[in-house]
């Protein structure tokens, strides 16, 4: 890995020639709401911004669709099955270090045991990702998960400073990004600059779980704290919004989709969320989580017990998406603590 | 399914807009290819041509009279497959506003001194009359769900409504949440199968398509009081869309 510095004209230029080049997603602001942010397509270089909150959906949208029809059918003539066209190869730009983690759990989860075809296909059609350092917001919590600094599978990481950006060029995919933008060498002055963003973006960070994770996957391992579910499920209203905007949650639902001609069709994936009633249920009538405090329990195991235990690190990246869409203001931060204070009183009162 | 080239559809109204019929028509050229494997027979709002005879009868509003039970009974005994189309069908929509008052009441606000010449009864959705075989929601129908359920009916297959909130469809097109521009909406407790279409246009749902089937009214009642409404305001809300069966907050969950 290599370092250089780029001015903020040169990394316009270039992000322009990559759009020039081929689809590039990045986050735009929200038209009809300033001050909001999503992932999409990008027409110019003019439409990406760099100092975003984060956006509502991750960009993991740009390689695992929320509704993506993979499979053409025909009931009549098994010769007409075919698999969609995959569109071809794009890049992802501006993603923060979250999301960064983010992608390499995915990445890990669908390579391993049972490899997804169709997410790794779509994968490898994201031929480069620049990454982007941020500044949280009261959500926030990627300093109790470890991910402030991460930098996943980004080409080229960025960080804000005087001159324009510190490149970190990570790969030879990031170097032949650069191409022939002008890389100027870091100073003694850029490297301070960068330190001190770090510094200051870690000292921002005010979400914070009250233990570390390893900790905090002993607190729900050891259980006891169904009052702590049922309170939250209380005020819960099941409506998925946290899991279906987490950028680590892997789920879907496949369903057919038959044309008018009552002959042809076609098979969609579609993201599905463990909070919803009907996720666990299955043939029979039986529901594993048929409770609501089973299902807001379920988020929490899923990510700090069972894929921490299965993968060493909580399925969390602390992007604070889940807090962030909750119309019930039910807090991932406010939640585990509670869920820790909890069980540290029952210790004491043993 | 009678023995017959194509099976044969019949749209009936009772109390309602008649939006729903409307909303099926702009249709158009899906309308088009729906006909190509079903033969409309009749159909007020449509076409002048009528028939006792069919085998798939599309039912829209609420039963609001005596004589409405005879009626949608008739047509269920005529029809092979029943379908309650639109809020007023399904859910009882508006019309079931009425059932606050008394039926005396309403008559003499809606007619004054000629009120002994109507009759009326509480208003109520078709599927609290007959057994229906299929349900399409919305305020007007939805069409996606419409053209789904026809589908269904055609291939002979069972339709269940999505179980699942407005909420996940409008994440699903990564639409900003309308709370955040400070609306209060009905999406987490609503059905979708709308394609969330109110929210993704700026608007807030208001629960056209019905409850979901275990909504947690108690955290709706906490987040509207949150922002502020009265229990009576949160009741009002609801009660737009959601009349049948009876609502029951339990006012002891609102500080408003
Ligand atoms: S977003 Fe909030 S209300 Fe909805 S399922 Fe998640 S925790 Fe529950
Ligand atoms: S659990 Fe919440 S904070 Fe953690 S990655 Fe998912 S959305 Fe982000
Ligand atoms: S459901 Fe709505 S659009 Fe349909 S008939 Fe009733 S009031 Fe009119
Ligand atoms: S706008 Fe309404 S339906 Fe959409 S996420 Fe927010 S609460 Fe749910
Ligand atoms: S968003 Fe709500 S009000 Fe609008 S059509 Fe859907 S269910 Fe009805």
């Amino acid at each position: 890995m290599s370092i250089c510095v780029v001015e903020h004209d040169e990394l316009h230029a270039l992000v322009q020639r990559l759009i020039q080049q081929g689809p590039a997603m990045g986050p735009r602001e929200r038209q009809q709401q300033p001050g909001f942010y999503y992932f999409d397509w990008l027409n110019s270089a003019d439409e990406l911004v760099l100092d975003y909150v984060t956006t509502t959906l991750p960009p993991k949208k740009a390689f695992f669709p929320p509704r993506e029809p993979f499979l053409e059918f025909s009931r009549t003539d098994p010769a007409k099955v075919r698999s969609m066209t995959d569109e071809g190869p794009f890049v992802l730009l501006g993603v923060h270090p979250c999301d960064l983690a983010a992608i390499e759990q995915l990445d890990i989860a669908y390579s391993d045991n049972i490899a997804d075809g169709r997410y790794l296909a779509n994968r490898a059609r994201t031929t480069a990702i620049i990454g982007v350092d941020c500044w949280p917001d009261e959500y926030c919590l990627c300093t109790s998960v470890g991910t402030e600094q991460a930098r996943g599978s980004a080409d080229l990481f960025l960080t804000p400073i005087q001159r324009g950006y510190l490149v970190e060029v990570r790969t030879p995919r990031g170097q032949e990004l650069l191409g022939d933008s002008a890389q100027l060498p870091a100073t003694d002055q850029d490297e301070a600059d960068t330190a001190q963003f770090r510094r200051e973006k870690q000292r921002r960070v005010t979400a914070k779980f009250a233990t570390g994770v390893e900790q905090f996957a002993d607190i729900l391992a050891a259980g006891g704290l169904t009052e702590v579910w049922q309170e939250v499920a209380d005020r819960c209203y099941s409506c998925g919004s946290c899991s279906l905007v987490c950028p680590t949650c892997f789920c879907f639902d496949i369903n057919d989709d038959i044309n008018l001609d009552l002959t042809t069709g076609a098979r969609i994936r579609t993201w599905d969320s463990c909070q919803l009633p009907d996720f666990a249920l299955v043939a029979g009538g039986h529901n594993f989580r048929g409770e609501r405090w089973e299902r807001v329990r379920h988020r929490w195991h899923r990510k700090f017990l069972y894929l921490y235990t299965q993968y060493g690190r909580p399925f969390c990246t602390g992007c604070g998406r889940c807090s962030r869409a909750c119309t019930a203001d039910i807090n991932l931060v406010e939640v585990s603590n509670d869920l820790i204070a909890y069980a540290q009183r029952e210790t004491q009162n043993v | 399914m009678k023995t017959q080239a194509k099976p044969r559809v019949a749209f009936f109204d009772f109390a309602c807009c008649e939006g729903c019929q409307l909303e099926v028509l702009s249709l158009e050229e899906q309308l088009l290819e729906m006909i190509e494997l079903v033969d409309i027979v009749t159909w007020r709002e449509a076409m002048s041509e009528k028939s006792d005879e069919y085998d798939i009868a599309f039912c829209e509003g609420s039963i609001t009279r005596e004589a409405d039970i005879e009626r949608i009974k008739h047509i269920r005994e005529t029809a092979d497959i029943l379908v309650s189309l639109g809020a007023c069908a399904t859910i009882g929509c508006h019309n079931a506003l009425k059932n606050q008052f008394s039926m005396d009441e309403v008559l003499h606000i809606v007619y004054g001194d000629r009120a002994e010449w109507f009759d009326t009864i509480s208003a109520r959705p078709i599927t609290a009359v007959v057994p229906v075989d299929y349900q399409v929601n919305g305020c007007p129908a939805s069409l996606p769900e419409f053209v789904t359920v026809f589908k269904h009916i055609l291939m002979g297959k069972e339709y269940k409504p999505p179980n699942q909130p407005v909420c996940v469809e409008c994440k699903l097109k990564d639409n900003l949440c309308v709370y955040e521009k400070g609306m209060l909406c009905l999406g987490p407790v609503t059905r979708c199968g709308c394609d969330a279409i109110c929210t993704s246009y700026g608007h807030a749902c208001f629960g056209c398509r019905g409850l979901v089937d275990d909504p947690n009214l108690n955290a709706a009642q906490d987040v509207l009081a949150k922002y502020g409404l009265s229990v009576e305001e949160i009741v009002g809300k609801f009660r737009v869309y959601n009349n049948w069966p009876e609502l029951s907050l339990e006012e002891s969950h609102s500080d408003g």
